[in-house]
């Protein structure tokens, strides 16, 4: 027992010389005052002195002052061991981190000191946090720069480069798989020494459809060593990856998601390639690139976005060239139209002119300049006051209103050329008038008929001539042969009779025709202003009948006159001449012992219009051909031209007659059935229709006081 | 009927003769005549007619101005006038008869109704 006990304890203190020789961490015991008691070669190498020469130094010469409080060996409690982390300084000044474990007691008032050296597990702790920071720095620095740019080819540009330079690899590079299968490196970054696979295609069985699902689902590759079998590449792979000197190489996937729906899709890869030398890729390396390979893809995303952004803005751009096209068309198709008109209108020896709701010229032609000697231009926009000045203006405003408020109107006025002279001019206002019946303006003709005027002064004046210088002579002419007539101033042959017959029938013949002539022209030319008021229908008959009396007597026709009390709208003298002339006609073309009746009725105007009065003059005569019953009423037409002479007409009375009867508003007709004689009607107004359309104008009137 | 005094007042001078002889054959009245407005003028003066036939149309003075001097003297402005126009119209008719005259003769006539047609206008 006591020899198994020795050999224990031999083998026990044989075990612990061992460990404390051969320990890698320093041991040291050291007393209460630490003062080092023993240590083993260890910690003689970590402290850089002998074992001979440490023995009785001070513990305290090699460690940081922290330490020194730390540890009270006499305060320790029994068994318990102290840990934590200390600096020891070497004779070499070499400072080192240390994990100390002291274990007080281990001996009677001896403590032992283990220390482990901390200082590289520290340094590459460090350095591990320092790559991390740096990564960190990285990696936003080369998302920064990714996300600063939205062209792609920049973009995946920045990041070879980026990984190349952070990497330190020999080739990093961006493959796309194209739709086909097959792909292309689009961007790389390579040291100069290495081959460039830059725009290089590769066939679809380099990359096969299997793969391309795999890393579609987030494969990522470090290979070590292309060359490895443990690596398993194909063999043909490493022939092909030996052409461009691959020796490691790093792969991770850039995957789309496209769209909720839609699953990933391989949009290509982000590669990095080691050319000198295998290389273990590490962790970060391979962070940093799958990384990089998301940015890729949310830029590619945005790339996408901003591309169809830029189709969308190149689309509008187009439709928006297109549109100015088309108004840049329009527009010159107005400015050709708006010179055609002006052209037109220049050409024109008449104003012409467009003026606003607010009587300001908006378009006037070349006249105004040629007249006025003002320009389109400066008239544009000017009121009509400034242009015709005040007495001019006084003059049209009344019709320039009458315009605005809708109605077209036509006067006459006479303006001041700036030549000095004056000219006639016949002016016409037509308003224009919107879907909404608001009148936006008017345009204005004003024609120089001021030679008109003077046509119609000389015809005023050749009418004059022939009441005066004609009708004169043959007062005389037509006296004188009355009274050669009565025999008192001699007695004539039986042949000198007939002569003095003629040239009285003759004379007759010719004042009738002057006086017709002269009515007519007064009628036609609208100097006559029918002046009308309520007659009676039967006084009016009464007159004309009693008129032509002796001429009925002297052919021996029966006059028969049915007159009734109904008012009428007329000029009194001029239905007189109307009826007489009437009469007088059918006289004429009555054969002796006829009857000749003269009647009024009161009818239904057409089209539900008020009821009118209608004269008739009927006769029992010869009756006038169908064909002829319009043209008696054109000037010098009767049915038989040797009937004029024979009952001495002029021609003109049923002419004067439809005058007449126009200037009331009425209209007048023949009927006739050949050999049972004609019917001459014509109507007039009664008060009814008159006060009806009076009342018409005030309602319209009221209607725009409004 | 009374023998009457008749002036006329006309420029031409066929037509004094017509009227004068007209006149003096229908009625057996005395004739007056003179050629201008201004003549006319002094002969009524001078002569107080019954009536004068006064003629619109004459050089200088026309009837129209030979009426209202007629009108403006005591000496005769009783006395009638009929005026002798080839102005037919209704229109002038009605603006002659505004002047005051008391009747309208127009051109042409007959010289023989004129007594008649002078007594139906004075109601002689």
């Amino acid at each position: 027992m006591k020899k198994f006990q020795h050999q224990r304890r031999t083998y026990n203190k044989h075990l612990i010389q061992n460990l404390f020789k051969n320990a890698h961490d320093a041991i040291a015991l050291i007393d209460d005052h630490l003062y080092f008691v023993d240590m083993n070669i260890a910690a003689c190498d970590l402290l850089g002195l002998s074992r001979k020469q440490l023995k009785g130094q001070a513990l305290a010469n090699f460690i940081t002052a922290e330490f020194t409080r730390q540890p009270n060996s006499l305060s320790f409690p029994p068994a318990q061991s102290l840990m934590g982390e200390l600096l020891v300084s070497s004779s070499a000044q070499n400072q080192r981190e240390m994990e100390y474990t002291l274990i007080p007691n281990v001996l009677p008032c001896c403590h032992l000191l283990l220390l482990r050296d901390i200082s590289h597990r520290r340094e590459s702790m460090q350095a591990e946090l320092r790559q991390q920071q740096q990564r960190v720095e990285l990696f936003s620095e080369v998302t920064l720069k990714i996300r600063q740019s939205l062209q792609l080819k920049e973009i995946l540009h920045t990041t070879v480069t980026e990984v190349q330079r952070i990497l330190q690899a020999d080739r990093v590079l961006i493959y796309q798989v194209l739709p086909d299968g097959t792909g292309k490196t689009i961007s790389e970054a390579v040291l100069p020494d290495y081959p460039t696979l830059m725009d290089l295609e590769f066939p679809e069985e380099v990359f096969p459809q299997e793969y391309q699902h795999l890393y579609a689902h987030g494969r990522v590759r470090a290979t070590v060593d292309v060359h490895d079998p443990a690596a398993g590449l194909a063999d043909c792979l490493v022939e092909f990856v030996d052409q461009f000197q691959i020796k490691a190489k790093l792969i991770v996937p850039i995957v789309q998601n496209l769209n909720a729906q839609s699953q990933n899709h391989l949009w290509g890869l982000l590669i990095a390639h080691q050319c000198d030398s295998v290389r273990h890729w590490v962790d970060f390396e391979l962070e940093l690139m799958q990384q990089l390979a998301d940015q890729i893809s949310i830029a590619l995303s945005q790339a996408q976005l901003l591309e169809r952004l830029e189709e969308v803005v190149a689309d509008r751009t187009a439709e928006l060239q297109e549109e100015i096209n088309v108004r840049m068309q329009a527009e010159a198709a107005l400015r050709q139209s708006e010179e055609q008109l002006r052209l037109i209108t220049n050409a024109l020896p008449v104003l012409i002119a467009y003026v606003d709701d607010q009587q300001q010229y908006r378009f006037n032609n070349q006249a105004y300049q040629d007249w006025l000697g003002q320009s389109p231009k400066e008239i544009y926009g000017s009121h009509l006051h400034q242009v015709w000045g005040e007495d001019c203006y006084q003059r049209m405003q009344v019709y320039v209103k009458t315009a605005l408020s809708g109605q077209a109107v036509n006067y006459e006025n006479d303006i001041l050329l700036k030549d000095g002279s004056w000219r006639a001019v016949d002016v016409t206002y037509i308003p224009d008038v919107d879907d909404q019946n608001t009148v936006k303006g008017f345009f204005a003709l004003s024609s120089d008929i001021s030679d008109c005027k003077a046509i119609e002064r000389m015809k005023d004046e050749f009418i004059s001539v022939i009441s005066h210088e004609l009708r004169t002579p043959l007062t005389s002419l037509h006296s004188a042969l009355k009274i050669l007539a009565t025999g008192r101033l001699g007695s004539l042959s039986t042949e000198g009779q007939q002569m003095l017959g003629i040239a009285d029938d003759s004379t007759e013949r010719l004042v009738r025709l002057v006086n017709n002539v002269l009515d007519l022209q007064r009628i036609e030319s609208g100097k006559v202003i029918m002046e009308c008021q309520a007659c009676n229908a039967a006084n009016l008959m009464i007159q004309a009948a009693e008129a032509m009396q002796a001429m009925a007597q002297q052919h021996e026709i029966t006059l028969v006159k049915q007159p009734q009390d109904i008012s009428v709208w007329a000029d009194a003298d001029y239905i007189l001449q109307a009826l007489t002339n009437l009469l007088s006609n059918a006289i004429k073309f009555s054969s002796p012992g006829g009857t000749v009746w003269l009647t009024v009725e009161q009818e239904q105007g057409s089209q539900n219009l008020p009821r009118e009065l209608v004269f008739r003059v009927r006769d029992e005569g010869q009756g006038i051909p169908a064909d002829q019953l319009e043209r008696i009423f054109e000037k010098f037409q009767q049915v038989d031209s040797s009937d004029s002479r024979k009952k001495g007409g002029t021609g003109l009375g049923l002419t004067i007659c439809r005058k007449i009867i126009e200037q009331h508003n009425g209209r007048i007709w023949a009927e006739s059935t050949p050999g049972c004689g004609s019917t001459f009607a014509f109507t007039l107004p009664t008060l009814e229709c008159v006060n009806i359309s009076w009342r018409g104008i005030y309602e319209y009137e009221a209607d725009f006081n409004y | 009927m009374n023998t009457k005094r008749i002036l006329i007042i006309d420029d031409e001078e066929t037509i004094q003769t017509v009227v004068q002889f007209g006149i003096k054959m229908a009625a057996g009245w005395k004739v007056f005549t003179a050629s201008s407005g201004f003549e006319g003028i002094q002969t009524a003066q001078t002569e107080k007619p019954d009536v004068i036939l006064l003629d619109v149309m004459m050089p200088d003075m026309d009837g129209i101005a030979t009426f209202k001097e007629l009108q403006s003297h005591s000496e005769t402005e009783q006395i009638p006038v009929i005026l002798l126009t080839a102005k037919a119209q209704t229109a002038e008719k009605r603006q002659f008869n505004d002047l005051g005259v008391s009747g309208v003769i127009t051109k042409p006539f007959n010289s023989l109704d004129l007594p008649e047609q002078i007594s139906r206008i004075l109601h002689w």
